[in-house]
C-alpha cells in the first residue's frame, strides 16, 4: 500500500500545512529545530502509524525527517506521504546509531552549528507516551555542542486541539466500525448466546467484525478489547479480558477499540445477563442517566470542572454518587493522542487535565464515565468520541445508549 | 603466484575498472544508479585516500581512486585503511564492520539497506585482484 491522500477525498488532511504550522510556531518562539518523539506528534505529522521510536527533525522551512528503526523504515516511507529521502533509519551501525544520525543531519545537512532544539519530555499516566528520555537527551546534547534543548511540546499539542475536517470524518469512521463490533457482539450474546461464552471469546468476536468493517488495530495500549464481567466489572479502570466465563445475573462492560487511518474508534457499551436483581437494574439506571446528562451538556465553553459539577449534581440528585468516579472524560486525537486535555501546563496539577480548559469548536474528547459499586459487584464504563460543537455535541457511536436485558 | 597490484594504486584501480565492468551484471545489480565514496583514514603513508564508484542503470560508470576531498556520493562510508584492506581481502565483511563500528555510514541507511547486497558483489570482485597491502 502506498499513501494515498486525495484532496478530494472527505479523509483528506494536508499535511504540509501542519508542518508550516508547527513552523510558524517554532519561528514564533525562536527555535532552530524540533525534535518530535511522541506517537502523538508522530502520527499528526507522518500521517503514518510509527509504533518503534522515532524521531521527527522539523527544521524551520522544508520538509521534516523522520529517524525510525531500520526494520520498519521501509514500511514507513511506504505509508507516509513524507519523500522517501525523508525517512531514514537508525541501526546498530557505525555512524547510524540513533544520536548520530540525529546529530549529523543537524550539523551536516542544515548546516546549524549551534542554536536552540525543541523537545518532548513531561509526565503522563500513559506509558507509551513517549516523552524523550534522560539518556536521550543528555545524548544529543552531548553530541550537539552549541545547541540547547527545551521542552517545547505544548506547541504540537496546541495545534492538535481543533480537528481538521479530515480528522473528524475520519473518527466518524472508526466510530462507525466500532458499532459494527458492537453489533457484532450483541448478536452474538443474545439469545442465551452467551452461555458458555468468555470475555476473550466476545473481544475476538468484536474484533472480527470490527475488523470486517475496516478496521485495522484495536489499538488501546490498555488490553486491546477492553471486557470485564460479573465482579470485575467493579474494579474500575482498564481490563484485558480474561477466560472467565459469563453467569446469569451479571453485569458486562464491552469496550471496544477501533482504528481508521490513525482516528481511533472508542466506544464501551454495558449488559445485564438476566435475570438482573432489582438492585443492578438500578444501578444501570442511575448510570444511564448519568450519561445521557453528560452528554446532553457538553458544548463549546464548557470547561472539564464544570461538567464534572453537572455529572456530581446528577449523581447526588440519583443517589449514586458514592459510586462515580470524578471526571467525564479524556482527551483524543490520532494513534498516540490520548487522556489529559489542554495543552499547556497551566493547571493546578501538571501533564493533568486543565480543569479549566474552556471547550471550543470542533475540539474532541471522549467522554469517559465510570461507575463502581463493589458491594454489589457491579461497575460501568461509558465511552464515546463526541466533537464539541457551539451548541451541543456530537457523538460519534450511534450505538444507543441504553444497559439492556440479555436473555 | 602471478602479478601483485598494490592496493589503491594506479594499476591496481585500472584492474579494479575492468574487473567491475565486466562482472556486474545490471540485471544482477537491480539496474541501480547510486554512488559510494569510501574514505580511507590513516593510509600506511599518512595520508587520506578515497574510493569512488559510480554506478548508472546497473553498470559501472565510475570508479576512481584518489586523495584530498572524495566526490560527492549519495553515500561515504568512512573507515581505516586497514578495516578497508580486510574487506578487500575478502577476510571482513562490510556488514559487520559497520555492526562492530569499524566503519561509518553517511547517508540514508533506509536506502543503503537495499544496496548492501550490491556493495557486496561489488567488494567480492575486488577481494579477487591479487594484491599487496
Amino acid at each position: 500500500m502506498s499513501y494515498e491522500n486525495d484532496p478530494k477525498s472527505p479523509y483528506y488532511i494536508d499535511n504540509r500545512a501542519r508542518v508550516a504550522a508547527i513552523q510558524a510556531s517554532m519561528k514564533a518562539r525562536g527555535l532552530d529545530l524540533y525534535l518530535g518523539s511522541r506517537p502523538r506528534t508522530l502520527s499528526w505529522v507522518l500521517d503514518a502509524f510509527c509504533p518503534w521510536r522515532s524521531y521527527l527533525a522539523i527544521p524551520r522551512s522544508g520538509d521534516p525527517v523522520v529517524f525510525t528503526f531500520i526494520v520498519d523504515s521501509t514500511r514507513l516511507a511506504d505509508e507516509t506521504w513524507l519523500p522517501l529521502d525523508n525517512v531514514r533509519a537508525y541501526a546498530p551501525m557505525g555512524g547510524q546509531d540513533q544520536v548520530s544520525v540525529i546529530s549529523a543531519y543537524v550539523t551536516e545537512e542544515l548546516g546549524l552549528s549551534g542554536g536552540r532544539i525543541g523537545a518532548e519530555t513531561g509526565l503522563s499516566v500513559y506509558t507509551p507516551e513517549g516523552n524523550l528520555s534522560k539518556y536521550e537527551w543528555d545524548a544529543l546534547e552531548a553530541a550537539l555542542p552549541g545547541f540547547a534543548l527545551e521542552n517545547a511540546h505544548e506547541l504540537v499539542d496546541e495545534l492538535q486541539l481543533v480537528k481538521d475536517p479530515g480528522t473528524m470524518a475520519r473518527f466518524r469512521e472508526a466510530s462507525r466500525m466500532v458499532d459494527e463490533g458492537q453489533k457484532a457482539a450483541r448478536a452474538a450474546l443474545e439469545g442465551g448466546g452467551w452461555k458458555g461464552m468468555t470475555e476473550t471469546e466476545i473481544a475476538g468476536i468484536g474484533a472480527l467484525a470490527m475488523r470486517r468493517a475496516g478496521s485495522v488495530s484495536e489499538w488501546n495500549f490498555a488490553g486491546l478489547n477492553e471486557i470485564s464481567s460479573g465482579y470485575r466489572t467493579a474494579l474500575g479502570a482498564c481490563t484485558p479480558p480474561t477466560n472467565r466465563v459469563f453467569q446469569a445475573g451479571e453485569p458486562l462492560m464491552l469496550d471496544f477499540h477501533s482504528m481508521f487511518k490513525l482516528a481511533l474508534g472508542d466506544y464501551s457499551h454495558n449488559y445485564l445477563i438476566g435475570p438482573a436483581s432489582k438492585t443492578l437494574r438500578r444501578h444501570a439506571d442511575n448510570f444511564v442517566d448519568l450519561v445521557d446528562t453528560v452528554l446532553k451538556a457538553y458544548r463549546a465553553g464548557r470547561t472539564p470542572s464544570d461538567m464534572a459539577s453537572v455529572m456530581s449534581a446528577r449523581a447526588e440528585a440519583l443517589g449514586c454518587a458514592d459510586y462515580v468516579y470524578p471526571g467525564c472524560e479524556h482527551g483524543i486525537g490520532l494513534f498516540g493522542d490520548e487522556w489529559r486535555i489542554g495543552a499547556r501546563n497551566d493547571g493546578p496539577f501538571p501533564y493533568w487535565t486543565d480543569p479549566d480548559h474552556v471547550y471550543r469548536k470542533d475540539e474532541m474528547l471522549i467522554c469517559a464515565m465510570q461507575y463502581a459499586a463493589p458491594a454489589d459487584s457491579v461497575g460501568f464504563r461509558y465511552e464515546n468520541p463526541i466533537i464539541i460543537g457551539e451548541g451541543g455535541c456530537e457523538w460519534l457511536s450511534k450505538f444507543p445508549l441504553a444497559i439492556e436485558e440479555i436473555a | 603466484m602471478g602479478e601483485l597490484f598494490g592496493y589503491l594504486d594506479a594499476d591496481w584501480t585500472a584492474e579494479a575498472r575492468k574487473r567491475l565492468a565486466e562482472a556486474l551484471d545490471p540485471e544482477k545489480m537491480n539496474g541501480i544508479t547510486t554512488s559510494m565514496a569510501d574514505i580511507y583514514e590513516a593510509c600506511p603513508d599518512g595520508r587520506m585516500r578515497w574510493m569512488f564508484v559510480r554506478c548508472e542503470g546497473g553498470r559501472l560508470a565510475s570508479f576512481e581512486v584518489g586523495e584530498g576531498e572524495a566526490p560527492e556520493a549519495e553515500f561515504r562510508i568512512l573507515g581505516s585503511y586497514e578495516t578497508f584492506a580486510a574487506i578487500s581481502r575478502g577476510e571482513l565483511g562490510s556488514q559487520k564492520a559497520l555492526m562492530t563500528g569499524k566503519l561509518k555510514l553517511k547517508g540514508n541507511m533506509a536506502k543503503a539497506l537495499r544496496l548492501a547486497p550490491l556493495a557486496d558483489r561489488i567488494n567480492k570482485v575486488l577481494s579477487t585482484i591479487p594484491a599487496k597491502y
